[in-house]
């Protein structure tokens, strides 16, 4: 379905390059979960996919032209915008030009969202905003559906709607899923492949794999809860070490400086 | 006050100012750019200093550089993509450096004042023509784009990935702006022009409704705000932009009162 071959990317179109050298073929069916460090190269990628922007060396094959996008979502993304659940889903039907109408109601009915079709946007719960998204990306029952952190800024009950709701449109719609994720735990639960951006090089590897992987270099086992108090992968992890260690210099600046411990805090 | 001519081509033209306006700034206010607006209006002035310069229709040159600065702005998005403020500062100085240094050049063949405030009295047929055209065009336009321009708003990069051609269309809405401006700047005048733009669309998104509903209030609102200011404008001899821009203002004022005591009224009945 989609083909990444020695794939090079860099903003100046130059070295050094943000991605180096990848490949990835996506198969009908797949769920696959790009994870990896913030600033790794995993939306960058995405973007690529999409036809955002174009490599500096390396192809991307896609077999389909029925690619939908869900983007991030961010609570001031429709904050005061006006529009219907049900405005929404039909002006994308008609930019699709699908002339069916019952298609908006389809939809609703397999994202759970028809009794919210009248609701404005800007009234939704995060969860039920992110469902409308999913709902948009179905319309004209696409092949392929790309998705960026899909789990951003809702909470964990609404996590596990999404993500039921994504595993039951990949198993038994076969819609084929790529999700940027920075949810571990969720990605690791429902996926079928793990391709990890580390370095601006890529590797593909099972759930298993990857949830191996994670034990053997932080000694965690990510979906073990008991043992692992972190819900996000390891970019969570290294953002927290990051906080603290600039926490602990800030501290030792400021005893250094004979200020006090409440400024330490503010800091 | 119908018998005269020059009023019944003043409500001509306010009707199609309260049609476009409002279509073009509800676009305008969610994509969070209603001050693209005001730059416009006011890059507008060196269009219409030019226009009288050449002894051609102020109003079409008002359009020709107003498009021109639109998609100028357009085009500089690609080299501040995070600063629209700075894209703004540099169309107004271009614009209104044009407009000053003709106009105290003292080699318009027309006064160029009446632009500045707007006036009931100075619309023609010639301008009657072309407002006209202007705004079947624009009207045209954007019910074609509607879905792309909704879209564009809402969600830029689903538009994209639907096949939707986002930067002509940013190119083609930077001309209808300018046809919005254009039309206007008679009645209105370039200095409270942006207020025809931006407030209807501000007291119709109070009503918290879908858009199709909130572009029709925006409309209903535009033309309120219209008809009171030219009567008004008309009575107590005044100049219309003026007494539009306090209208629409005070239509603002009335939409916020109201929407509190409703609320007021439904916190009492959800506390009995």
């Amino acid at each position: 379905m989609l083909s990444i071959q020695h794939l090079y990317f860099s903003y100046h179109n130059q070295p050094p390059y943000v991605l180096k050298d990848l490949n990835l073929e996506v198969h009908s069916g797949d769920y696959i979960s790009i994870v990896g460090d913030n600033g790794s190269g995993k939306s960058t990628l995405l973007r690529l996919i999409l036809g955002f922007l174009t490599p500096v060396k390396g192809t991307i094959t896609r077999d389909t032209k029925n690619i939908r996008y869900v983007s991030q979502k961010n609570d001031f993304s429709h904050a005061g915008f006006p529009i219907t659940v049900k405005e929404i889903l039909d002006s994308y039907r008609k930019l699709l030009k699908i002339k069916d109408k019952n298609e908006v109601n389809r939809v609703l009915s397999l994202t759970n969202m028809t009794e919210f079709k009248d609701r404005l946007i800007s009234k939704l719960s995060g969860g039920q905003a992110q469902r409308v998204s999913i709902a948009r990306a179905l319309i004209g029952k696409p092949d392929l559906i790309i998705l960026d952190e899909p789990s951003t800024g809702i909470d964990r009950k609404s996590q596990e709607g999404i993500y039921a709701l994504l595993r039951d449109l990949n198993q038994k719609h076969h819609i084929t899923i790529i999700s940027v994720e920075h949810n571990l735990e969720m990605a690791l639960a429902n996926s079928t492949n793990i391709y990890h951006i580390a370095n601006g090089q890529g590797h593909l590897c099972s759930p298993e794999q990857y949830a191996s992987e994670i034990m053997h270099n932080t000694g965690h086992n990510p979906i073990d809860h008991e043992n692992c108090s972190c819900f996000t992968d390891v970019t969570a992890q290294n953002q927290n070490q990051n906080q603290a260690q600039a926490q602990a210099q800030a501290q030792a600046q400021a005893q250094a400086d004979d200020t006090t411990i409440e400024e330490v805090r503010h800091v | 006050m119908f018998s005269y001519d020059f009023m019944q081509n003043a409500f001509f033209v306010a009707i199609c100012i309260s049609l476009l306006c409002p279509c073009i700034g509800i676009f305008m206010v969610l994509r969070r750019s209603s001050m693209i607006g005001d730059t416009m209006s006011h890059a507008s002035l060196a269009g219409i200093t030019l226009g009288l310069l050449t002894n051609t229709n102020p109003i079409v040159g008002a359009f020709i550089f107003t498009a021109i600065c639109g998609a100028l702005i357009e085009f500089l998005r690609k080299y501040f993509s995070h600063h629209l403020d700075l894209i703004l500062t540099i169309i107004l100085s271009l614009s209104i450096g044009t407009a000053i240094t003709l106009i105290s050049s003292g080699k318009l063949k027309a006064n160029a004042n009446v632009f500045f405030f707007g006036s009931i009295l100075t619309v023609n047929t010639a301008d009657m023509i072309s407002i006209a055209m202007l705004t079947i065009l624009s009207v045209l336009t954007l019910y074609l784009l509607y879905n792309s321009l909704l879209y564009i708003a809402y969600d830029e990069e689903a538009a994209r990935v639907a096949g939707v051609k986002v930067d002509l269309i940013n190119y083609i809405f930077a001309i209808l702006m300018a046809a919005a401006v254009s039309i206007s700047i008679k009645i209105v005048g370039v200095l409270v022009l942006s207020a025809m733009i931006a407030l209807p669309v501000a007291s119709a998104l109070q009503l918290e409704k879908g858009f199709r509903t909130t572009l029709l209030c925006s409309i209903g609102f535009s033309l309120l705000a219209m008809i009171i200011g030219l009567f008004g404008s008309y009575y107590l001899n005044v100049a219309p932009g003026g007494f539009v821009s306090l209208t629409s203002v005070f239509i603002l004022l009335v939409v916020l009162v109201i929407k509190n005591i409703k609320t007021v009224i439904r916190r009492l009945q959800f506390s009995k």
